[in-house]
């Protein structure tokens, strides 16, 4: 029976016990840096900021997914803005992308009564009542990169322009297949906001403007790499004369990447949305040939500025669209890119 | 004589291959203590397992009472009135002694609460308690967790077990092997009430000293069949041994 | 001698002509202490610790009203399958199809109720049509999962990695692969709604745990499930009909998924299609947490809801005080290997009597 009470007592101290000592605020740089994180928030609290308000207001970003480089560079932006603003900035997030996973973060971050929170929701529908309940009790809440079926008390919805972007894709790719051929589009979960804009500007670019580019029916891979190698070389099987592929987003784009390395064929033309380090890598050896880069640090950035006027009092601006841009071989080490690079961590 | 108990005639059974039984007969009658005896491999083990239901026979019948039966699971085996304290015990370790007593033939409570399936677990624990008083047992065990006893209690929940829903035939498969002096004097002493009662007892042994000692005849495998027949008085550890091991075979076969 | 041949001899041993008539006596087991078993009390005692160690570091954060009842909440359903799967461990069997026969029978249930167009303004028997074909579909599911395992002989392991699959596909199949975003009002109000300042969600988790508890430490379901799990081959040859009672195990679980789908759809008020992927071994992480051992025989309801609180307090504690949530995956490994190393323990030492 003692043994009993001390193991599981012991295991449960040792956890906590070790895990408190890094307390206090977390940022994509400190994996192991808790003292650094300890000390950089007195600092900044005492830099004199030159918001309005000299507040060190209390903010949390809640990712889509953690350890998605998109989302890294995400806090990247957000961790700057907020140390620039005085606030302190907490990051996390679900290991999946899961409205079901999501919900109890969203209602802890609740309990934890920030002042503002940034958030990507994994379900439109979802995640409204969990975030409205995070708005009733007093929080600031703004929507980044994915949004709600209704967006009423979100203070700010900041995204890509996706439709726009998936315009762009569709006539990045026809210029690098003439124009002419067939085309696979893989994309994530069929509730996503955000992908399903990129698909229908690239299916809508495609059949205005390209009448000799065959896009077969899209296919999803619920975000997730694997199925989406599976998708590719299955779907390379059944279409020999395949030519092009757009994947929407980084992880689809590495389950992409990877399908292709199996196949023999090289001619088929890969154009995928974000540019995280894996698919630099990829554009430079030849795997992919563009990519759509967002630019998710000035996302961050712009999440917390518009959170912290709400904050403030002052007017926010309710609808953002963040620039994109296409990357290819030619253009990946221009200075004036390196910004739409997204990294796995800051710094 | 008296009319036999429980007869089987001409039992075979195989599994796959190898042919445990090949027309083995077996008789007991009531109040008597049969000792079932025979070499590894003779096939004591599946006889008992035919006769309790957990096996069926390819071939051959049995015969309670005067009737032919077909004993098609342990289940009806129990209905006969026949109960087996196996070699394995055949215990729940996670359910205390009193719900292994009833395990299967639980008691329900009363009325409605009854049909909707709940225990009377005080009257079994009761009632456990005094049938484990009346045969030695100790009666805590009753409370206990099966797991929690040792060895030889477990052995007394398990012949308790038997003794208790039967007063008919009970078989018991090496029932003494794992137990020291007193514990084995109690189960013997269980063993004896078995026949007082009116009921047969048979046991497999390897022990021929104590088979002498307890039995009141017995039944000799060997090979799949009954090769002998013996009483008890009269009888040497050398005859024993030469029965089992073929030197006496075709001596004193089937009835 | 009494009894002739196909008569019972004796229904119990209070038949013995010479059996003396006493009062029953107390049995000394209390009920609380039969549901709680030895195991959990001291899981319990973890809970309590990992509580008052954040509700110290965090007093007007974590022990808030909004906060317990968030928890609660959002455990309601991970606790209804995980009663589920506590039977079916308790047998030393596994069900990993949980997670997804829930998905498909939310699905299942949303499509009915959008059946007769839009489901927004339908009233309760639509509900109700929807609750009955979540059940009924939980229910169909366990029992093809109990037929194969039992009477196929199909290991547990592969037979429900099998139906996840198929419940999953089937999923997707039957909703085109998108989520049914529309739910009746009135059921999304259940889903959110409380009685007196308890969530509806709660109320029926704890009510679907309660009976847990009662069918499995008083009834004779429970008493063959726990002896099932204890020594297979004791219970049939004590004349138990053990598979089609491994049957009923499996049902049980089915019909706890089908529940859970449909309680999470009125949680979510949509379908979470792309979700549910880890339920399975987040039920099963509760449940053996919570002290049921993987080799069957021993378990308790009461352990299970304990082991879903412990990750919930967890993830909830960890991220108001700020730690990176990584540590959450490290704390809950932790704890679950400590209690399969403590169940452990306690098996080799009741093996060496």
């Amino acid at each position: 029976m003692r043994i009993r009470t001390v193991t599981m007592l012991g295991i449960a101290l040792i956890t906590v016990g070790a895990c408190s000592g890094s307390a206090a605020t977390t940022s994509p740089a400190s994996a192991s840096a808790a003292p650094a994180s300890a000390s950089a928030a007195p600092a900044s609290a005492s830099a004199a900021p030159a918001s309005a308000s000299a507040k060190n207001y209390k903010l949390t970003l809640i990712q889509g997914v953690k350890g998605d480089p998109f989302y890294v560079t995400m806090g990247c932006g957000a961790q700057a803005e907020a140390t620039k603003e005085g606030a302190t900035l907490n990051i996390t997030g679900g290991d999946t992308w899961d409205a079901t996973v999501q919900t109890p973060i969203v209602d802890s971050v609740t309990a934890s009564k920030p002042d503002g929170v940034m958030i990507a929701p994994n379900d439109g529908k979802a995640m409204f009542a969990p975030l409205k309940a995070m708005n009733d009790a007093g929080v600031k809440v703004t929507l980044v990169d994915t949004g709600l079926d209704d967006l009423s008390f979100a203070q700010s919805f900041i995204t890509s322009d996706n439709l726009g972007g998936g315009k762009l894709a569709a006539t990045a790719l026809a210029q690098l297949i003439g124009d002419k051929g067939t085309v696979a589009v893989i994309s994530t979960n069929p509730g996503d906001s955000t992908v399903a804009a990129r698909v229908k500007g690239f299916y809508d670019e495609l059949t205005k403007n390209h009448p000799n580019i065959t896009a077969l029916p899209i296919q999803y891979d619920k975000d997730d790499p694997t199925v989406a190698t599976t998708i590719t070389t299955s779907t390379l099987a059944a279409h020999p004369d395949l030519i092009g592929i757009f994947a929407t987003n980084v992880q689809t784009a590495e389950g992409v990447a990877t399908g292709l390395r199996q196949a023999t064929n090289t001619s088929v033309k890969t154009i995928a949305f974000d540019a995280g380090p894996k698919q630099i890598t990829d554009l430079n050896s030849g795997l992919v040939q563009a990519l759509i880069a967002q630019d998710p640090y000035t996302i961050g950035v712009d999440g917390v500025q518009q959170t912290i006027l709400a904050l403030n009092g002052q007017p926010t601006t309710k609808a953002i669209q963040t620039d994109l841009a296409i990357i290819t071989k030619d253009n990946v080490n221009d200075p004036a890119m390196q910004k739409f690079l997204y990294k796995s961590a800051c710094n | 004589m008296a009319e036999p108990l429980l007869q089987a005639r001409g039992i075979v059974k195989h599994y796959g291959h190898v042919e445990a039984l090949r027309g083995a007969d077996f008789d007991v009658y009531p109040a008597e203590i049969v000792a079932l005896i025979g070499d590894n491999g003779a096939g004591k083990s599946t006889l008992v397992k035919v006769l309790s239901g957990t096996e069926q026979p390819d071939g051959g019948e049995i015969i309670l009472e005067g009737r032919a039966v077909q004993i098609d699971s342990p289940a009806v085996a129990q209905q006969f009135g026949i109960e087996t304290v196996y070699q394995d015990l055949a215990l729940a370790p996670d359910l205390d002694g009193a719900a292994n007593l009833y395990f299967g033939r639980e008691i329900m409570l009363p009325g409605v609460l009854g049909k909707l399936g709940f225990l009377d677990d005080r009257a079994m624990h009761a009632s456990a308690r005094k049938a484990f008083a009346e045969l030695g047992v100790d009666v805590q065990n009753a409370h206990r967790m099966v797991a929690n006893l040792s060895g030889g209690q477990r052995q007394s929940v398990a012949v308790a077990r038997s003794v208790t829903w039967t007063d008919k035939v009970v078989f018991l498969d090496e029932p003494t092997a794992a137990l020291g002096a007193v514990q084995t004097a109690r189960v013997l002493d269980v063993i004896r009430r078995i026949r007082d009662r009116g009921g047969a007892a048979i046991f497999i042994s390897h022990n021929m000293p104590q088979v002498l000692q307890v039995a009141d005849r017995i039944e000799v495998l060997r090979l799949g069949r009954r090769v002998a027949r013996m009483d008890a008085a009269g009888t040497t550890i050398e005859q024993l041994v030469a029965a089992m091991t073929g030197a006496l075979d075709s001596r004193e076969g089937a009835a | 001698m009494n009894g002739t041949i196909g008569e019972p001899a004796l229904t119990s041993p209070a038949d013995r002509p010479d059996a003396p008539v006493h009062a029953a006596e107390s049995t000394g087991r209390s009920l609380w202490r039969q549901l709680m078993g030895s195991n959990t009390a001291w899981i319990f005692v973890v809970l309590l610790v990992l509580v008052a160690i954040f509700s110290a570091m965090k007093p007007g954060n974590f022990p808030t009203e909004f906060n317990i009842r968030a928890i609660a909440t959002n455990a309601s359903v991970l606790l209804i399958i995980a009663v589920g799967e506590t039977f079916v461990i308790i047998t030393a069997g596994i069900d990993l199809s949980v997670g997804y026969v829930l998905l498909f029978s939310g699905v299942a249930a949303a499509e009915t109720m959008a059946a007769f167009g839009d489901p927004t303004n339908k009233g309760w028997d639509v509900i109700l049509l929807g609750l009955l074909v979540a059940l009924a579909s939980g229910l169909a599911w366990g029992i093809l999962n109990g037929f194969l395992i039992a009477k196929a002989k199909v290991p547990a392991l592969i037979v429900t990695l099998g139906t996840l699959g198929m419940a999953w596909g089937l999923a997707e199949i039957l909703s085109n692969g998108q989520d049914v975003r529309y739910i009746p009002r009135e059921l999304a109000t259940i889903g959110v709604g409380r009685f007196f300042a308890v969530p509806w969600l709660v109320i029926l988790a704890a009510v679907v745990a309660i009976a847990g508890a009662i069918l499995l430490n008083m009834t004779k379901f429970g008493r063959y499930t726990i002896g099932i799990g204890s020594n297979q081959e004791a219970a049939r040859r004590a004349g138990i009909n053990v598979e089609r009672h491994l049957i009923k195990v499996y049902a049980l679980s089915g019909l706890l998924a089908g529940l859970g789908g449909f309680l999470a759809l009125a949680y979510f008020t949509t379908t979470t299609i792309s979700g549910h992927a880890n339920d399975n071994l987040n039920a099963i992480a509760a449940v053996v947490i919570g002290g049921t051992s993987l080799f069957g025989g021993v378990g308790t309801v009461i352990g299970t809801a304990i082991g879903v609180f412990i990750p919930a307090v967890l993830q909830s504690g960890f991220i108001i005080i700020g730690i990176q949530s990584f540590w959450q995956n490290v704390a809950v490994g932790a704890v679950l290997i400590g209690a399969v190393f403590v169940d452990q323990l306690r098996r080799r030492s009741r093996e060496r009597r």
